[in-house]
Protein backbone atom coordinates (compact mmCIF):
# COMPACT_ATOMS: atom_id res chain seq x y z
CA UNK A 1 0.00 0.00 0.00
CA UNK A 2 2.75 2.46 0.99
CA UNK A 3 6.38 1.81 0.09
CA UNK A 4 9.45 3.87 1.00
CA UNK A 5 12.51 3.22 -1.13
CA UNK A 6 15.82 4.88 -0.17
CA UNK A 7 14.03 7.98 1.07
CA UNK A 8 16.03 10.94 2.35
CA UNK A 9 14.58 14.18 3.68
CA UNK A 10 16.72 17.21 4.42
CA UNK A 11 15.38 20.58 5.57
CA UNK A 12 17.33 23.67 4.48
CA UNK A 13 20.31 24.28 6.75
CA UNK A 14 19.72 21.09 8.74
CA UNK A 15 21.11 17.62 8.79
CA UNK A 16 19.07 14.84 7.22
CA UNK A 17 15.73 14.54 9.04
CA UNK A 18 15.36 11.10 7.47
CA UNK A 19 18.12 8.95 5.98
CA UNK A 20 17.80 6.02 3.65
CA UNK A 21 14.37 4.88 4.78
CA UNK A 22 13.14 1.62 3.25
CA UNK A 23 9.84 0.24 4.48
CA UNK A 24 6.47 -1.08 3.46
CA UNK A 25 3.06 -0.60 5.03
CA UNK A 26 0.35 -3.06 4.04
CA UNK A 27 -3.44 -2.50 3.92
CA UNK A 28 -5.24 -2.72 7.27
CA UNK A 29 -2.01 -2.73 9.25
CA UNK A 30 -1.62 -1.08 12.61
CA UNK A 31 1.72 0.72 12.48
CA UNK A 32 3.51 2.47 15.31
CA UNK A 33 6.24 4.93 14.39
CA UNK A 34 8.35 5.26 17.53
CA UNK A 35 11.46 7.11 18.60
CA UNK A 36 12.62 10.04 20.73
CA UNK A 37 11.94 13.70 19.91
CA UNK A 38 13.68 14.79 16.71
CA UNK A 39 13.96 11.21 15.45
CA UNK A 40 11.95 12.06 12.29
CA UNK A 41 8.56 10.55 13.20
CA UNK A 42 6.52 13.59 12.19
CA UNK A 43 8.59 14.02 9.02
CA UNK A 44 7.82 10.42 8.05
CA UNK A 45 4.09 11.02 8.48
CA UNK A 46 4.32 14.31 6.57
CA UNK A 47 5.98 12.49 3.68
CA UNK A 48 3.18 9.92 3.56
CA UNK A 49 0.50 12.61 3.43
CA UNK A 50 2.50 14.74 0.96
CA UNK A 51 2.74 17.67 3.36
CA UNK A 52 6.46 17.40 2.59
CA UNK A 53 8.27 15.98 -0.42
CA UNK A 54 11.33 13.73 -0.06
CA UNK A 55 14.73 15.17 -0.96
CA UNK A 56 15.52 11.90 -2.72
CA UNK A 57 14.11 8.40 -3.02
CA UNK A 58 10.62 7.20 -3.88
CA UNK A 59 7.43 6.91 -1.89
CA UNK A 60 4.77 4.88 -3.64
CA UNK A 61 1.13 4.96 -2.57
CA UNK A 62 -1.50 3.08 -4.59
CA UNK A 63 1.00 2.76 -7.47
CA UNK A 64 1.64 6.52 -7.52
CA UNK A 65 5.06 8.02 -6.87
CA UNK A 66 4.31 10.73 -4.31
CA UNK A 67 7.60 12.55 -4.92
CA UNK A 68 6.47 13.23 -8.49
CA UNK A 69 2.93 14.16 -7.60
CA UNK A 70 1.77 17.46 -9.13
CA UNK A 71 0.83 20.21 -6.68
CA UNK A 72 -2.75 20.31 -7.99
CA UNK A 73 -3.18 16.57 -7.26
CA UNK A 74 -2.04 16.77 -3.63
CA UNK A 75 -5.44 17.84 -2.17
CA UNK A 76 -7.11 14.79 -3.78
CA UNK A 77 -4.43 12.51 -2.31
CA UNK A 78 -4.90 13.99 1.17
CA UNK A 79 -8.62 13.24 1.02
CA UNK A 80 -7.70 9.56 1.14
CA UNK A 81 -6.13 10.05 4.56
CA UNK A 82 -7.66 10.84 7.90
CA UNK A 83 -5.16 13.04 9.73
CA UNK A 84 -4.95 13.57 13.47
CA UNK A 85 -2.48 15.97 15.07
CA UNK A 86 -1.04 16.26 18.56
CA UNK A 87 -2.41 19.83 18.85
CA UNK A 88 -5.78 18.66 17.40
CA UNK A 89 -5.88 21.55 14.89
CA UNK A 90 -9.56 22.14 15.61
CA UNK A 91 -11.35 25.31 14.55
CA UNK A 92 -12.30 27.02 17.78
CA UNK A 93 -14.78 29.42 16.16
CA UNK A 94 -16.93 26.51 14.96
CA UNK A 95 -18.92 24.01 17.00
CA UNK A 96 -18.20 20.27 17.10
CA UNK A 97 -20.63 19.49 14.29
CA UNK A 98 -19.10 22.14 12.00
CA UNK A 99 -15.58 20.96 12.76
CA UNK A 100 -16.42 17.39 11.82
CA UNK A 101 -18.37 18.40 8.71
CA UNK A 102 -15.41 20.33 7.22
CA UNK A 103 -13.89 17.36 5.31
CA UNK A 104 -17.32 16.51 3.87
CA UNK A 105 -17.79 20.06 2.61
CA UNK A 106 -14.35 19.82 1.02
CA UNK A 107 -15.37 16.51 -0.58
CA UNK A 108 -18.52 18.09 -2.11
CA UNK A 109 -20.88 15.89 -0.09
CA UNK A 110 -24.44 17.18 0.10
CA UNK A 111 -26.28 18.44 3.15
CA UNK A 112 -28.44 15.43 4.09
CA UNK A 113 -25.51 13.05 3.85
CA UNK A 114 -23.38 15.46 5.89
CA UNK A 115 -25.84 15.38 8.82
CA UNK A 116 -26.00 11.59 8.80
CA UNK A 117 -22.26 11.04 8.53
CA UNK A 118 -21.21 13.72 11.02
CA UNK A 119 -23.57 12.28 13.64
CA UNK A 120 -22.28 8.77 12.95
CA UNK A 121 -18.67 9.93 13.39
CA UNK A 122 -19.48 11.85 16.58
CA UNK A 123 -21.35 8.80 17.88
CA UNK A 124 -18.34 6.61 17.16
CA UNK A 125 -16.12 8.76 19.39
CA UNK A 126 -18.81 9.29 22.03
CA UNK A 127 -19.48 12.99 21.37
CA UNK A 128 -22.91 12.82 19.78
CA UNK A 129 -24.49 14.73 22.65
CA UNK A 130 -21.96 17.56 22.24
CA UNK A 131 -22.44 18.43 18.58
CA UNK A 132 -23.49 22.04 19.27
CA UNK A 133 -20.73 22.68 21.80
CA UNK A 134 -17.68 24.75 20.92
CA UNK A 135 -14.40 22.74 21.09
CA UNK A 136 -12.86 25.10 23.64
CA UNK A 137 -15.26 23.80 26.30
CA UNK A 138 -14.20 20.17 25.72
CA UNK A 139 -11.48 18.41 27.74
CA UNK A 140 -8.16 17.51 26.09
CA UNK A 141 -9.25 13.91 25.54
CA UNK A 142 -12.60 15.02 24.09
CA UNK A 143 -10.87 17.45 21.76
CA UNK A 144 -8.68 14.65 20.48
CA UNK A 145 -11.76 12.44 20.02
CA UNK A 146 -13.36 15.28 18.08
CA UNK A 147 -10.24 15.44 15.89
CA UNK A 148 -10.59 11.68 15.31
CA UNK A 149 -14.25 12.13 14.36
CA UNK A 150 -13.17 14.74 11.80
CA UNK A 151 -10.52 12.35 10.47
CA UNK A 152 -12.89 9.40 10.04
CA UNK A 153 -16.00 11.20 8.80
CA UNK A 154 -14.95 10.94 5.15
CA UNK A 155 -14.26 7.20 5.61
CA UNK A 156 -10.56 7.24 4.71
CA UNK A 157 -8.67 4.03 4.05
CA UNK A 158 -5.70 5.28 6.09
CA UNK A 159 -5.62 7.05 9.45
CA UNK A 160 -2.45 8.98 10.26
CA UNK A 161 -2.06 10.19 13.83
CA UNK A 162 0.92 12.29 14.90
CA UNK A 163 1.44 11.73 18.64
CA UNK A 164 -2.31 11.69 19.32
CA UNK A 165 -1.90 10.91 23.01
CA UNK A 166 1.13 13.13 23.63
CA UNK A 167 -0.72 15.65 25.79
CA UNK A 168 -3.14 13.23 27.46
CA UNK A 169 -3.04 11.34 30.73
CA UNK A 170 -2.97 7.54 30.73
CA UNK A 171 -6.72 6.99 30.99
CA UNK A 172 -7.55 9.33 28.09
CA UNK A 173 -4.61 7.96 26.08
CA UNK A 174 -5.90 4.38 26.41
CA UNK A 175 -9.36 5.54 25.40
CA UNK A 176 -7.99 7.19 22.25
CA UNK A 177 -5.84 4.14 21.39
CA UNK A 178 -8.85 1.85 21.73
CA UNK A 179 -10.70 4.00 19.19
CA UNK A 180 -7.79 3.58 16.76
CA UNK A 181 -7.70 -0.19 17.32
CA UNK A 182 -11.41 -0.39 16.54
CA UNK A 183 -10.82 1.25 13.17
CA UNK A 184 -7.94 -1.07 12.37
CA UNK A 185 -10.21 -4.01 13.16
CA UNK A 186 -12.61 -2.93 10.39
CA UNK A 187 -9.87 -2.74 7.77
CA UNK A 188 -8.50 0.79 8.09
CA UNK A 189 -4.72 1.18 7.93
CA UNK A 190 -3.72 3.06 11.08
CA UNK A 191 -0.32 4.76 11.36
CA UNK A 192 0.44 6.29 14.75
CA UNK A 193 3.59 8.11 15.78
CA UNK A 194 4.42 7.93 19.47
CA UNK A 195 7.40 8.32 21.82
CA UNK A 196 6.96 4.86 23.25
CA UNK A 197 5.31 1.76 21.91
CA UNK A 198 2.04 1.29 23.82
CA UNK A 199 1.12 -2.08 25.25
CA UNK A 200 -1.40 -3.41 22.81
CA UNK A 201 -3.15 -6.73 22.34
CA UNK A 202 -3.32 -6.16 18.60
CA UNK A 203 -1.00 -7.32 15.85
CA UNK A 204 1.04 -4.37 14.75
CA UNK A 205 4.14 -3.17 12.97
CA UNK A 206 6.81 -1.11 14.69
CA UNK A 207 8.92 1.42 12.84
CA UNK A 208 11.59 2.70 15.21
CA UNK A 209 13.55 5.82 14.24
CA UNK A 210 16.62 7.38 15.85
CA UNK A 211 18.21 10.53 14.39
CA UNK A 212 16.38 10.01 11.13
CA UNK A 213 17.55 6.45 10.65
CA UNK A 214 15.37 3.37 10.66
CA UNK A 215 16.64 1.24 13.53
CA UNK A 216 13.91 -1.32 13.76
CA UNK A 217 11.26 -2.39 11.26
CA UNK A 218 9.58 -5.30 12.94
CA UNK A 219 6.69 -6.98 11.22
CA UNK A 220 3.64 -8.19 13.03
CA UNK A 221 4.72 -8.28 16.59
CA UNK A 222 2.00 -9.67 18.81
CA UNK A 223 2.02 -8.52 22.36
CA UNK A 224 -0.51 -9.57 24.88
CA UNK A 225 -1.38 -7.25 27.66
CA UNK B 1 -23.26 19.35 -10.33
CA UNK B 2 -25.70 19.97 -7.47
CA UNK B 3 -22.87 19.50 -4.97
CA UNK B 4 -20.72 21.99 -6.89
CA UNK B 5 -23.41 24.68 -6.63
CA UNK B 6 -24.12 23.68 -3.04
CA UNK B 7 -20.43 24.22 -2.32
CA UNK B 8 -20.55 27.68 -3.94
CA UNK B 9 -23.66 28.51 -1.97
CA UNK B 10 -21.92 27.49 1.26
CA UNK B 11 -18.89 29.63 0.35
CA UNK B 12 -21.24 32.56 -0.31
CA UNK B 13 -22.90 31.98 3.06
CA UNK B 14 -19.50 31.90 4.78
CA UNK B 15 -18.58 35.18 3.06
CA UNK B 16 -21.84 36.77 4.21
CA UNK B 17 -21.26 35.51 7.77
CA UNK B 18 -17.77 37.02 7.77
CA UNK B 19 -19.09 40.36 6.45
CA UNK B 20 -21.91 40.49 9.02
CA UNK B 21 -19.63 39.46 11.87
CA UNK B 22 -17.50 42.54 11.05
CA UNK B 23 -20.33 44.81 10.05
CA UNK B 24 -18.74 48.15 10.94
CA UNK B 25 -15.54 47.53 8.98
CA UNK B 26 -17.58 46.03 6.12
CA UNK B 27 -19.70 49.20 5.98
CA UNK B 28 -16.51 51.26 5.93
CA UNK B 29 -15.33 49.17 2.99
CA UNK B 30 -18.64 49.74 1.15
CA UNK B 31 -18.27 53.50 1.68
CA UNK B 32 -14.62 53.54 0.57
CA UNK B 33 -15.49 51.70 -2.65
CA UNK B 34 -18.64 53.75 -3.18
CA UNK B 35 -16.95 57.13 -2.76
CA UNK B 36 -13.88 56.15 -4.78
CA UNK B 37 -16.02 55.03 -7.72
CA UNK B 38 -18.27 58.08 -7.33
CA UNK B 39 -15.45 60.44 -8.35
CA UNK B 40 -14.82 59.18 -11.91
CA UNK B 41 -18.50 58.20 -12.40
CA UNK B 42 -19.79 61.68 -11.54
CA UNK B 43 -17.10 63.26 -13.74
CA UNK B 44 -18.13 61.11 -16.68
CA UNK B 45 -21.81 61.82 -16.01
CA UNK B 46 -21.24 65.58 -16.10
CA UNK B 47 -19.12 65.36 -19.25
CA UNK B 48 -21.73 63.15 -20.95
CA UNK B 49 -24.40 65.72 -20.13
CA UNK B 50 -22.31 68.65 -21.40
CA UNK B 51 -21.52 66.63 -24.56
CA UNK B 52 -25.23 66.20 -25.19
CA UNK B 53 -25.78 69.92 -24.79
CA UNK B 54 -22.91 70.65 -27.19
CA UNK B 55 -24.36 68.16 -29.68
CA UNK B 56 -27.71 69.92 -29.62
CA UNK B 57 -26.04 73.27 -30.15
CA UNK B 58 -23.95 71.93 -33.00
CA UNK B 59 -27.06 71.00 -34.97
CA UNK B 60 -28.01 74.67 -35.10
CA UNK B 61 -24.59 75.74 -36.34
CA UNK B 62 -24.38 77.58 -39.60
CA UNK B 63 -21.95 78.85 -42.14
CA UNK B 64 -22.50 82.50 -42.90
CA UNK B 65 -21.54 83.41 -46.43
CA UNK B 66 -21.37 87.16 -47.12
CA UNK B 67 -21.31 88.34 -50.69
CA UNK B 68 -19.53 91.32 -52.23
CA UNK B 69 -21.56 94.52 -52.30
CA UNK B 70 -21.48 94.79 -56.08
CA UNK B 71 -22.62 91.21 -56.69
CA UNK B 72 -25.14 90.75 -59.46
CA UNK B 73 -28.34 88.70 -59.37
CA UNK B 74 -26.88 86.20 -61.89
CA UNK B 75 -24.01 85.52 -59.55
CA UNK B 76 -26.35 85.14 -56.59
CA UNK B 77 -28.39 82.60 -58.55
CA UNK B 78 -25.22 80.76 -59.54
CA UNK B 79 -24.01 80.62 -55.91
CA UNK B 80 -27.42 79.41 -54.71
CA UNK B 81 -27.52 76.61 -57.27
CA UNK B 82 -23.92 75.66 -56.37
CA UNK B 83 -24.84 75.53 -52.68
CA UNK B 84 -27.92 73.41 -53.36
CA UNK B 85 -25.78 70.87 -55.19
CA UNK B 86 -23.37 70.44 -52.28
CA UNK B 87 -24.11 67.26 -50.34
CA UNK B 88 -22.96 68.36 -46.87
CA UNK B 89 -25.33 71.34 -46.91
CA UNK B 90 -28.66 70.64 -45.27
CA UNK B 91 -30.42 73.85 -46.19
CA UNK B 92 -29.64 77.38 -47.29
CA UNK B 93 -31.36 80.60 -46.57
CA UNK B 94 -30.68 83.71 -48.62
CA UNK B 95 -31.08 87.07 -47.00
CA UNK B 96 -30.80 90.06 -49.29
CA UNK B 97 -29.01 93.18 -48.11
CA UNK B 98 -32.26 95.18 -48.27
CA UNK B 99 -34.15 92.82 -45.97
CA UNK B 100 -31.17 92.64 -43.63
CA UNK B 101 -30.95 96.42 -43.51
CA UNK B 102 -34.67 96.72 -42.79
CA UNK B 103 -34.42 94.14 -40.03
CA UNK B 104 -31.49 95.93 -38.44
CA UNK B 105 -33.22 99.28 -38.51
CA UNK B 106 -36.39 97.81 -37.03
CA UNK B 107 -34.45 96.02 -34.35
CA UNK B 108 -32.50 99.11 -33.34
CA UNK B 109 -35.48 101.36 -33.95
CA UNK B 110 -33.35 103.74 -36.03
CA UNK B 111 -33.62 105.53 -39.33
CA UNK B 112 -30.63 106.06 -41.68
CA UNK B 113 -30.77 109.73 -40.90
CA UNK B 114 -30.30 109.08 -37.22
CA UNK B 115 -26.96 107.38 -37.74
CA UNK B 116 -25.88 109.48 -40.69
CA UNK B 117 -25.65 106.66 -43.21
CA UNK B 118 -27.13 107.24 -46.62
CA UNK B 119 -26.20 103.82 -48.11
CA UNK B 120 -27.02 100.29 -46.97
CA UNK B 121 -23.81 99.02 -45.32
CA UNK B 122 -24.89 95.35 -45.23
CA UNK B 123 -24.07 92.76 -47.90
CA UNK B 124 -26.26 89.99 -49.34
CA UNK B 125 -25.76 86.77 -47.40
CA UNK B 126 -26.48 83.05 -47.41
CA UNK B 127 -27.00 81.26 -44.08
CA UNK B 128 -26.13 77.62 -44.52
CA UNK B 129 -27.01 74.71 -42.21
CA UNK B 130 -24.61 71.79 -42.45
CA UNK B 131 -25.33 68.11 -41.98
CA UNK B 132 -21.78 67.23 -40.91
CA UNK B 133 -19.36 68.26 -38.19
CA UNK B 134 -16.31 66.82 -39.83
CA UNK B 135 -13.78 69.64 -39.67
CA UNK B 136 -11.98 68.48 -42.83
CA UNK B 137 -15.17 68.47 -44.90
CA UNK B 138 -16.21 71.87 -43.55
CA UNK B 139 -12.78 73.39 -44.25
CA UNK B 140 -12.80 71.99 -47.76
CA UNK B 141 -16.28 73.43 -48.35
CA UNK B 142 -15.16 76.84 -47.06
CA UNK B 143 -12.10 76.72 -49.36
CA UNK B 144 -14.29 75.88 -52.35
CA UNK B 145 -16.83 78.57 -51.56
CA UNK B 146 -14.08 81.19 -51.23
CA UNK B 147 -13.06 80.59 -54.84
CA UNK B 148 -16.52 81.48 -56.16
CA UNK B 149 -16.66 84.92 -57.73
CA UNK B 150 -18.74 87.31 -55.66
CA UNK B 151 -18.04 85.72 -52.24
CA UNK B 152 -16.53 88.17 -49.77
CA UNK B 153 -16.37 86.38 -46.42
CA UNK B 154 -17.30 83.08 -44.80
CA UNK B 155 -17.75 82.49 -41.07
CA UNK B 156 -18.12 79.14 -39.41
CA UNK B 157 -20.38 80.01 -36.50
CA UNK B 158 -19.97 76.81 -34.46
CA UNK B 159 -16.18 76.90 -34.14
CA UNK B 160 -16.55 77.29 -30.39
CA UNK B 161 -18.56 74.05 -30.24
CA UNK B 162 -15.56 72.29 -31.72
CA UNK B 163 -13.36 73.79 -29.06
CA UNK B 164 -15.78 72.75 -26.34
CA UNK B 165 -15.88 69.23 -27.73
CA UNK B 166 -12.09 69.06 -27.80
CA UNK B 167 -11.93 70.20 -24.18
CA UNK B 168 -14.56 67.61 -23.23
CA UNK B 169 -12.60 64.93 -25.06
CA UNK B 170 -9.45 65.87 -23.15
CA UNK B 171 -11.39 65.87 -19.88
CA UNK B 172 -12.75 62.42 -20.72
CA UNK B 173 -9.22 61.11 -21.25
CA UNK B 174 -8.19 62.70 -17.96
CA UNK B 175 -11.11 61.08 -16.19
CA UNK B 176 -10.34 57.68 -17.67
CA UNK B 177 -6.79 57.98 -16.28
CA UNK B 178 -8.15 59.13 -12.93
CA UNK B 179 -10.53 56.15 -13.02
CA UNK B 180 -7.67 53.75 -13.69
CA UNK B 181 -5.64 55.18 -10.79
CA UNK B 182 -8.65 54.97 -8.47
CA UNK B 183 -9.32 51.37 -9.55
CA UNK B 184 -5.71 50.48 -8.69
CA UNK B 185 -6.18 52.14 -5.29
CA UNK B 186 -9.39 50.16 -4.78
CA UNK B 187 -7.67 46.90 -5.69
CA UNK B 188 -4.97 47.64 -3.12
CA UNK B 189 -7.50 48.60 -0.40
CA UNK B 190 -9.82 45.61 -0.98
CA UNK B 191 -6.83 43.30 -1.40
CA UNK B 192 -5.41 44.46 1.91
CA UNK B 193 -8.73 43.89 3.69
CA UNK B 194 -8.98 40.38 2.26
CA UNK B 195 -5.34 39.72 3.20
CA UNK B 196 -6.19 40.65 6.80
CA UNK B 197 -9.21 38.32 6.63
CA UNK B 198 -7.00 35.47 5.46
CA UNK B 199 -4.74 36.10 8.47
CA UNK B 200 -7.79 35.91 10.75
CA UNK B 201 -8.73 32.59 9.13
CA UNK B 202 -5.17 31.27 8.95
CA UNK B 203 -5.94 28.20 11.12
CA UNK B 204 -8.96 27.33 9.02
CA UNK B 205 -6.95 27.64 5.82
CA UNK B 206 -4.12 25.48 7.17
CA UNK B 207 -6.45 22.78 8.49
CA UNK B 208 -8.47 22.80 5.29
CA UNK B 209 -5.34 22.36 3.23
CA UNK B 210 -4.15 19.49 5.44
CA UNK B 211 -7.42 17.62 5.01
CA UNK B 212 -7.53 17.98 1.25
CA UNK B 213 -9.08 21.32 0.36
CA UNK B 214 -8.08 22.70 -3.02
CA UNK B 215 -6.88 26.29 -3.26
CA UNK B 216 -10.02 27.26 -5.16
CA UNK B 217 -12.18 25.85 -2.33
CA UNK B 218 -10.24 27.98 0.18
CA UNK B 219 -10.29 31.10 -2.01
CA UNK B 220 -14.01 30.89 -2.77
CA UNK B 221 -15.42 32.59 0.38
CA UNK B 222 -12.83 35.37 0.10
CA UNK B 223 -13.72 35.98 -3.56
CA UNK B 224 -17.40 36.11 -2.64
CA UNK B 225 -16.55 38.57 0.14
CA UNK B 226 -14.79 40.78 -2.44
CA UNK B 227 -17.78 40.44 -4.75
CA UNK B 228 -20.16 41.53 -1.97
CA UNK B 229 -17.87 44.45 -1.09
CA UNK B 230 -17.98 45.46 -4.76
CA UNK B 231 -21.76 45.11 -4.87
CA UNK B 232 -22.22 47.20 -1.72
CA UNK B 233 -19.77 49.84 -2.94
CA UNK B 234 -21.40 49.96 -6.39
CA UNK B 235 -24.85 50.46 -4.82
CA UNK B 236 -23.47 53.33 -2.74
CA UNK B 237 -21.95 54.90 -5.89
CA UNK B 238 -25.29 54.65 -7.75
CA UNK B 239 -27.29 56.01 -4.81
CA UNK B 240 -24.85 58.88 -4.28
CA UNK B 241 -24.92 59.74 -7.99
CA UNK B 242 -28.72 59.71 -8.01
CA UNK B 243 -28.84 61.90 -4.92
CA UNK B 244 -26.29 64.33 -6.40
CA UNK B 245 -28.24 64.59 -9.67
CA UNK B 246 -31.47 65.23 -7.74
CA UNK B 247 -29.90 67.96 -5.61
CA UNK B 248 -28.12 69.52 -8.61
CA UNK B 249 -31.27 69.52 -10.74
CA UNK B 250 -33.36 71.07 -7.96
CA UNK B 251 -30.82 73.87 -7.68
CA UNK B 252 -30.69 74.20 -11.50
CA UNK B 253 -34.49 74.45 -11.72
CA UNK B 254 -34.43 77.29 -9.19
CA UNK B 255 -31.94 79.07 -11.45
CA UNK B 256 -33.81 78.19 -14.65
CA UNK B 257 -34.77 81.80 -15.26
CA UNK B 258 -31.08 82.68 -15.52
CA UNK B 259 -29.67 79.54 -17.12
CA UNK B 260 -32.61 78.72 -19.38
CA UNK B 261 -32.82 75.07 -18.30
CA UNK B 262 -29.61 74.11 -20.08
CA UNK B 263 -28.00 72.64 -16.97
CA UNK B 264 -30.46 69.91 -16.04
CA UNK B 265 -28.51 66.63 -15.63
CA UNK B 266 -30.00 63.46 -17.05
CA UNK B 267 -30.43 60.58 -14.60
CA UNK B 268 -28.49 57.38 -15.20
CA UNK B 269 -30.25 54.76 -17.28
CA UNK B 270 -30.41 51.20 -15.92
CA UNK B 271 -27.67 49.96 -18.28
CA UNK B 272 -25.27 52.57 -16.86
CA UNK B 273 -26.19 51.54 -13.31
CA UNK B 274 -25.55 47.92 -14.26
CA UNK B 275 -22.13 48.79 -15.72
CA UNK B 276 -21.14 50.59 -12.49
CA UNK B 277 -22.26 47.57 -10.43
CA UNK B 278 -20.44 45.10 -12.70
CA UNK B 279 -17.22 47.12 -12.69
CA UNK B 280 -17.37 47.45 -8.92
CA UNK B 281 -18.03 43.71 -8.40
CA UNK B 282 -15.29 42.84 -10.86
CA UNK B 283 -12.78 45.01 -8.99
CA UNK B 284 -13.84 43.44 -5.66
CA UNK B 285 -13.58 39.85 -6.85
CA UNK B 286 -10.30 40.43 -8.72
CA UNK B 287 -8.67 42.12 -5.71
CA UNK B 288 -9.82 39.40 -3.31
CA UNK B 289 -8.80 36.59 -5.66
CA UNK B 290 -5.33 38.08 -5.97
CA UNK B 291 -4.98 38.74 -2.20
CA UNK B 292 -6.25 35.27 -1.20
CA UNK B 293 -3.93 33.64 -3.75
CA UNK B 294 -0.91 35.48 -2.32
CA UNK B 295 -1.84 34.65 1.27
CA UNK B 296 -2.32 30.94 0.55
CA UNK B 297 1.07 30.83 -1.15
CA UNK B 298 2.64 32.52 1.88
CA UNK B 299 0.98 30.07 4.29
CA UNK B 300 2.17 27.14 2.17
CA UNK B 301 5.74 28.35 2.55
CA UNK B 302 5.54 28.32 6.33
CA UNK B 303 3.48 25.16 6.68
Amino acid sequence: MITFDKVFKRYPGNMDALQNINLEILPAELVFVTGPSGAGKSTLLKLISSVEKPTSGTIVFENKNLSQLKTRDIPYLRRKFGMIFQDHKLLYDRNCFENVSLPLAINDIDGIDINRRVRAALDKVGLLNKEKIMPISLSGGEQQRLAIARAIVSRPSILIADEPTGNLDREYADEIMNIFYSFQQVGVTVIISTHELPITPIKHKKIHLINGELKDHTNYVQLLS
Amino acid sequence: MFNYFHNHFQAFQRALTRIFSNLSSSLMMFIVIGVTLFLPSSGLLIIENISQISNNIAYDAELSLFLKKDVKQDQINFIESALNKTTIIKKTHFESKLIAWDKLQNKLNLSPLDIGISQNPLPDAFFISLNTFDQKKINSLIDNLKTIDGVENIFFDSGWVKKLRSILYLLKIGLVFLGIILIIILIVVIGNTIRLQTLTHKDEIEVSKLIGATNSFIKRPFIYAGLIYGLGGGLITISTLKLTIEIFNKAAINLEAILGGAFILNNLIWQQNLVILLISMLIGSFASFFAAQQSIKKFEKFQ
